[in-house]
């Protein structure tokens, strides 16, 4: 046994300056500045090759095995007789939240398939969420989302540029409800920008009037449709779609329902709360529209 | 920082790697899920505030890079944006501010707490300078100061297994 020389709790000092701050500090902001002009795309599809399967495994195991381990630790001392009638009990009670699971997934694939059966002009690619990012432990509205950056809100779902998956793509759940937009394409995986995630923004109409506007992410994860003309009539209640327009995403696709109408007299257009549609801490499945009929621009046809 | 000898460094390098890997996995996947009134516990975070008060600054500091280049890639934000907000947090915890106190569970505590703001606030002007939409009042009111103050809470908590990992990867002579 070696004998420790010294304090219980090793606190240490530089006794003279370093410069590794400074060059951290330049180091990261060339990062920086060099991922926000796209230079560094090649590294960081290079990087997610390594980091995707392990998130992955990381996600599975996470979020399966926790009470197999416990049970397994709870059996230790039993004897072998009792093992084994457990261990029976244990493979029934699996196979039985196995089956629960099935069940659960194959309602979510029925309102999948509606939606297929609904948009027969897209193609479209399933995945499963495998990390998420915004309201997981409480109800949307409430619940300020967190993926590693807390002021983002992001998902990274299990399909990628291999499958198809392109940047700019929606990706939708349960009922046609919009999830948000591939931002970012790696060969097995793709991240998704929430609907709510402050910086995504959706042109939107509301169903009964037909008013246009813009629906915007807040950071309390509520929507707002902004930019709605003063002319417009708006009733809490009323459902949120997308318009389609600018071509990126299809028409049509449930945003969400007013749930507040803010309007001033004073103001050019008035503004409305939506609550999402998606329940985002359940988002388990969505879909990637790989393809769409986009909406023919009559009105700009010349002849 | 006290001179290590090459085996150690080699040692640091191969230890730190994976960990800081698991510990943005862990972050990604189960951590993520974890919401206390808009708090989030960041474990990354603590691992590298407590590894600058035990290992020292300039180790804090590449822990705070490479830990946070790693989480970069793992999220939608910019690269280098949680790198650097780390950074921010590790340069503080490593300074010998408040070592005159006697509890290290104490100090640690406090480092925690200005660390995490320091973070919070770097990551915050970070996204706002890359363009993202930050509405700071509400950013550091639901989000920020509770996290702060959960991450405040939890390092003591995680201090226990990082002075066992630093006593275990020392190799400057002194394990029990």
């Amino acid at each position: 046994m070696r004998q420790s020389t010294r304090p219980q709790v090793s606190i240490r000092r530089d006794g003279e300056r370093s410069w590794l701050p400074l060059v951290l500090l330049i180091l990261g902001l060339l990062l920086l500045v060099s991922h926000e002009s796209g230079l560094l795309a090649p590294v960081e599809n290079a990087a997610h090759y390594v980091l995707d399967p392990l998130q992955r495994v990381f996600w599975s195991v996470t979020g399966g095995t926790s009470g197999l381990f416990q049970t397994v630790f709870e059996r230790r001392d039993l004897r072998l007789e009792v093992e084994e009638l457990r261990a029976e009990v244990n493979a029934l009670r699996v196979e039985s939240v196995r089956l629960r699971e099935y069940e659960a997934e194959v309602e979510e694939l029925r309102a999948l398939l509606n939606f297929t059966s609904e948009y027969p002009m897209s193609s479209i690619l399933g995945a499963d969420v495998v990390s998420r990012a915004a309201c997981e432990s409480y109800p949307c509205g409430e619940v300020v989302g967190l993926e590693p950056n807390p002021y983002l809100r992001y998902v990274a779902i299990n399909v990628g540029a291999q499958q198809g998956v392109r940047a700019g793509m929606s990706v939708v759940g349960r009922g046609a409800a919009l999830v948000g937009r591939v931002t970012e394409v790696g060969p097995r995986t793709a991240r998704v920008q929430l609907l709510t995630d402050p910086d995504s923004s959706v042109a939107a109409l509301l169903q009964t009037t037909r008013g246009t506007g813009l629906v915007v992410g807040q950071q309390d994860g509520t929507l707002q449709m902004e930019y709605v003309s003063q002319e417009e009539e708006i009733t809490v209640g009323d459902i949120v779609l997308t318009s389609g327009l600018g071509g990126f995403m299809p028409k049509g696709l449930v945003i969400g329902q007013v749930t507040e109408v803010q309007q001033k007299e004073y103001e050019t257009f008035q503004t409305a709360t939506v609550r999402p549609a998606v329940d985002f801490s359940g988002l388990e499945l969505a879909l990637v529209i790989t393809s769409f009929e986009q909406i023919p621009l009559d009105g700009m046809e010349s002849d | 920082m006290a001179p290590r000898g090459k085996w150690g460094s080699e040692i640091d390098f191969y230890l730190a790697l994976p960990l800081l890997t698991g510990v943005a996995l862990i972050q990604t996947t189960v951590l993520s899920r974890i919401d206390l009134l808009g708090a989030h516990p960041n474990l990354l975070l603590l691992v590298v505030l407590i590894w600058a008060v035990v290992r020292g600054l300039d180790e804090g500091l590449v822990w705070a890079f490479v830990g946070g280049l790693i989480l970069d890639l793992l999220s939608g934000g910019p690269l280098a944006a949680t790198a650097l907000a780390l950074l921010s947090a590790a340069y503080l915890a490593g300074q010998s501010l408040g070592e005159e106190v006697g509890s290290v569970a104490l100090r640690v505590t406090v480092l925690a707490a200005l660390g995490a703001l320091a973070y919070h606030v770097v990551l915050l002007l970070i996204l706002s300078w890359t363009g993202h939409a930050v509405s700071w009042g509400s950013s550091l009111a639901r989000v920020g100061v509770p996290s702060v103050v959960l991450n405040a809470v939890l390092a003591p908590v995680v201090l226990q297994p990082m002075r066992w990992l630093e006593q275990a990867t020392d190799r400057d002579g002194v394990v029990v």
